[in-house]
């Protein structure tokens, strides 16, 4: 601080100068740049009226409060309020509600649900609609997203209330979607909403998380069941053919048999009646030539007693063979096992 | 001289715009106005636009002329059967006499209250004379138009034209849910335990069929197979029984032979008598062509001798 406060600093006098002048020539100025001004403002005003509706929108322009003019998409003039007011809406854009979730979040009170039979069910709806009457969408009906949530929570219950469980988790799922939709676009249609309902979801429809266990146990019982049968089916495709197969050879082994016995007997007769055909011609050669022959083979191979006379008819009985066997005339011959005394 | 023009000239566009207010009355499409003269009634507009009144002597009151909602809190009703049941009905109304609306309910939250009582006392009667299930099902949108139409009646008093009343939620009680959840769990694991029987059932039918047909087939190839056997011992004794027939004592003696062939070997004595024909000639060479005693007189006999027991 190298200057007295009561004494301004000289520029200090000239910069009050300076204004004073300016202001001056301000005064002088102004008649000429107010209405410039007003102009300005007049024209800022009356450009604030330019808005550009897109595709797939509908201008809805109120006169004075009352709906006079629909405008088309493009650049599109209104006179600014509050002389003209404009809503533009949507008409194409498909837009939807989540009902018994938010953003992949279930809402449990909104979910759950008691079906037809006194079964609790948590089922979560998507809902589709689009604007079909923007004049309805926009005065007929307060907050149409809120009344069109309403509508499908009512919807959605009346039509689980009157079905059975297992319809609405499995059977009917489809008919869920229908019935609701349907009873959505009458609800919204008495609320002339000017929505049109384009689809109606049927998210899940589940059983409840505290009997969730019981509801897949269920699921697995019947893949058992399926699981059993299928195992019997393969015991029997394993079987029978098996068993078919066993007959066969069974069969076969039979009529080999057949064939066998036949052809056997076919060749010893034959070869009987050759022999006998020969036997015939000589008969008593034929014999002895046999008989010794046989003899031949076996003698060799056994023990031999050779007894002379009648030594044989006494001695017999001493070798404890019981009564002397009744032994031909022609050819005395004893045969007994030696081993069975 | 200039600026006073515009002063004036902007002070006069303030005073207009201020008269404007007064008389012009701008009815928006969801709004209708009922315009008083101190707080007494002179008329209603209801279509949307310009309207008239008496700058600062009549006032206008807008109501909203489009669809409302009330929603009532959640409330326990008692069935039929004596169930309860937690319902949240919602009402769907709008002011059609805005005149009645005002001198009877005053405003939305007076109207709200009004119709959420009638809505409750209705319903109440409703649903103590049906039964819970129908109340859930099948008759719950009729009961809600009864419910709706006797509210529409009694409403009609406040300026109030009701649209529908519903229920958003019926649902048990909290504490009622739980045994809900036990008697669904049972039913689940009965059927459980049905399939997996049922599975049993049909498998053991299948193999127990398997088997049955097993031993069908096996007991057929066999009655086939005995069948086929007997036929080639049948061909086979009658083929024996012709051949052999034609020489039966030749038979006898040839098949004789081969059985002393197959039953005598190392293990049997063989007692020989000295004059037995093979040893005839053992003793000493007898005149050829002497027959051996009795050959003339008949076939060699052969007995066996087979031990007493």
């Amino acid at each position: 601080m190298s200057y007295r406060q009561n004494e301004p600093p000289p520029f200090d006098k000239e910069l009050a100068e300076q204004f004073e002048r300016a202001s001056d020539r301000f005064s002088e100025l102004l008649p000429k740049l107010l209405p410039i001004g007003v102009a300005l403002l007049v024209i800022l005003w009356l450009a604030s009226g330019i808005y550009s509706v897109n595709p797939g929108h509908v201008g809805v322009v109120r006169t004075l409060g009352k709906e006079t003019a629909r405008t088309e998409p493009g650049l599109n003039y209104r006179v600014p309020w509050p002389i003209q007011q404009v809503d533009v809406v949507s008409v194409e854009q498909i837009r939807r509600i989540e009902v018994g979730f938010r953003e992949g979040k279930r809402v449990h009170e909104e979910a759950l649900m008691l079906t037809g039979d006194e079964n609790i069910v948590e089922a979560q709806i998507v809902v589709q609609y689009r604007v079909a009457d923007p004049s309805k969408y926009l005065f007929r009906l307060r907050d149409p997203e809120a009344a069109l949530r309403t509508a499908t929570e009512v919807a959605l219950r009346s039509t689980v209330g009157s079905m059975k469980i297992d319809q609405v988790m499995i059977e009917e799922r489809a008919k869920v979607q229908d019935d609701a939709r349907v009873f959505i676009q009458r609800l919204m249609d008495t609320y002339e909403s000017g929505m049109i309902i384009t689809e109606v979801k049927l998210q899940a429809a589940d059983p409840p998380d505290a009997v969730r266990d019981a509801f897949h146990d269920v699921v697995r019982a019947r893949e058992d069941k399926e699981k059993l049968i299928n195992q019997a089916m393969g015991y029997q495709a394993d079987i029978l053919p098996k068993a078919r197969g066993e007959a066969q050879k069974v069969l076969r082994e039979s009529e080999g048999y057949k064939e066998k016995r036949v052809l056997l007997a076919q060749g010893e007769a034959s070869r009987f009646l050759s022999v006998l055909a020969e036997y015939e011609k000589s008969r008593e050669v034929t014999r002895d030539r046999l008989h010794l022959e046989t003899m031949e083979k076996i003698l060799p191979e056994t023990d031999k007693v050779i007894l002379d006379g009648d030594l044989g008819q006494r001695l017999l009985p001493l070798m404890q063979m019981g009564t002397p066997p009744v032994l031909p005339a022609t050819l005395r011959t004893a045969i007994e096992p030696l081993k069975a005394n | 001289m200039r600026p006073n023009i515009l002063i004036i000239a902007l002070a006069g566009l303030v005073v207009t715009v201020a008269i404007l207010k007064q008389v012009v009355i701008i009815v928006d499409e969801s709004e209708q106005v009922i315009i008083t003269k101190f707080g007494e009634y002179i008329r209603t507009v209801k279509e949307p636009g310009v309207a008239w009144k008496m700058p600062f002597l009549n006032t206008a009151t807008r109501f909203d002329r489009r669809i409302l909602v009330s929603d009532a809190p959640e409330a326990e009703y008692l069935s039929q059967d004596k169930k309860r049941l937690v319902a949240d009905p919602v009402t769907r109304w709008r002011i059609v006499d805005p005149l009645k609306f005002f001198k009877t309910v005053r405003d939305e939250s007076g109207a709200r209250a009004r119709l959420d009582d009638l809505v409750f006392s209705e319903l109440r009667g409703e649903v103590a004379s049906h039964d819970f299930v129908t109340v859930i099902g099948s008759k719950r949108e009729a009961i809600m138009d009864t419910v709706a139409s006797n509210v529409r009646t009694k409403a009609s008093d406040f300026g109030i034209e009701v649209v529908d009343v519903r229920i958003k939620r019926a649902d048990l009680p909290k504490e009622v849910q739980q045994s809900v959840f036990a008697r669904m769990q049972a039913e689940r694991e009965r059927e459980a335990k049905r399939y997996r029987s049922e599975g049993e059932e049909e498998a053991n039918k299948l193999r127990s069929q398997t088997d049955k047909e097993r031993t069908i087939v096996l007991a057929q190839a066999e009655q086939d197979a005995q069948k086929f056997r007997g036929e080639g011992d049948a061909t086979a004794t009658r083929i024996y029984a012709e051949a052999y027939g034609k020489d039966p004592e030749f038979y006898r003696f040839v098949r004789s032979l081969q059985s002393y062939e197959l039953f005598l070997g190392k293990r049997s004595t063989i007692m020989l008598s000295a004059d037995s024909p093979l040893l005839r000639y053992l003793a000493g060479p007898q005149a050829e062509g002497a027959k051996p005693p009795g050959l003339d007189k008949s076939l060699p006999k052969v007995t066996m001798a087979a031990p007493t027991e």
